[in-house]
């Protein structure tokens, strides 16, 4: 009787551990992309150069050496919890920035951000381009919010899709950076 | 009109983001060594990251702790360099629901652990279903954020050459 009941409280038990191995997956997907960001990022020459996460918000910035540009990077898991990633999927808001040092960046600055005058505009809807300026360092940037599916980026629990993840980076970077230039050529020249 | 940048401190000194260059580098090179990242916690005063060693049985996780000592300010790089303290802690789960086995356990390899945690520098500790081995290492960062082959040779000896010896101390722990 002793036996069976052990056996019975061990089976409740490994049960349990399952459930809280699906929490545990479903919390750790953020950071997994997060460290894949970084290794993707680092591996096309980037250095990171600023890190702030508090295990749910995760900011990164990494910088190329030899152009001096700049990407920034902000993730927020919106389905970090099982309920939500069996609804509706793995997927998180992520926030891409484009920066590159320019010459004259308060002047760049101002005629860039005078053409938001509308306090009704809503900046965070996804594929909006919005520019803004760190006048300390001279960079000008620009940023677009997207909701990112997560799923296309893993093959398995921890495998990473390191080609769709790097192609999808370069492609948002690539677009920032067209529009950011355009602008500032547009800026400079009228 | 948007926020982004003003998540981030301004470094605008390169000295000044050294600790983070080597995070980069640090996860850059585990995922090489197939292991991801499963957490992060990163301040002002404290930057850690937790790893998945995957192909790993025996280990749950490897966690490093960043701390900078030095460096901050040109007069300290120039003097001393720029020096931090790497914390290693490994992590062994065992996942024992028999309770038989785990009273064993604690008369056992538990009480022995209790009584002799220092294994040379390396600090065994126990908790609930937890067993970790700790080591501390004073390094020089710039030795390791060269982000060339040398440098990444040599964080890949310090990171993988300290997992293993904490693993070796942690085998007769798993269950």
């Amino acid at each position: 009787m002793s036996e069976d009941l052990d056996q019975v409280y061990g089976q409740l038990v490994k049960r349990s551990w399952q459930r809280f191995d699906e929490q545990r997956m479903a919390r750790e997907v953020d950071d997994l992309l997060v460290g894949a960001v970084v290794t993707a990022m680092v591996a096309e020459g980037n250095v990171l150069i600023d890190l702030n996460s508090d295990g749910n918000h995760h900011h990164l910035r990494f910088e190329h050496p030899p152009t001096k540009s700049r990407v920034l990077f902000r993730l927020t898991h919106v389905t970090g919890d099982v309920l939500a990633a069996k609804t509706l999927g793995h997927y998180a808001a992520v926030q891409m920035g484009y920066g590159e040092q320019v010459q004259d960046a308060r002047t760049v600055w101002q005629a860039l951000k005078s053409e938001i005058k509308s306090g009704f505009l809503d900046v965070g809807e996804p594929g909006v381009m919005t520019v803004d300026a760190d006048l300390t360092t001279s960079y000008v940037y620009v940023q677009v919010e997207l909701l990112l599916d997560l799923a296309p980026y893993f093959a398995d629990q921890y495998t990473i899709k390191y080609p769709v993840l790097q192609q999808h980076l370069a492609a948002v970077r690539q677009a920032l950076a067209k529009y950011l230039r355009g602008r500032i050529t547009t800026t400079v020249s009228s | 009109m948007l926020q982004l940048i003003s998540k981030f401190k301004n470094n605008a000194e390169a000295r000044e983001s050294k600790d983070e260059v080597l995070i980069g580098e640090m996860v850059f090179t585990m995922a090489y060594q197939g292991c991801p990242t499963i957490g992060f916690q990163a301040g002002t005063d404290l930057q850690y990251v937790k790893f998945k060693p995957v192909q790993d049985r025996l280990l749950h996780s490897l966690t490093i702790v960043l701390d900078r000592k030095t460096g901050d300010s040109a007069l300290q790089q120039a003097v001393i360099g720029s020096k931090a303290t790497l914390t290693f802690v490994a992590e062994v789960k065992n996942y024992i629901a028999d309770p038989d086995d785990l009273v064993h356990m604690f008369k056992t390899d538990m009480a022995n652990l209790f009584r002799n945690p220092w294994m040379g520098d390396i600090k065994l500790d126990h908790q609930l279903n937890s067993v970790t081995a700790t080591k501390k290492q004073i390094i020089d960062i710039d030795k390791y954020t060269g982000a060339n082959a040398e440098s990444r040779e040599l964080l890949k000896q310090l990171l993988i050459g300290t997992m293993q010896e904490l693993r070796e101390k942690l085998v007769p722990y798993k269950k």
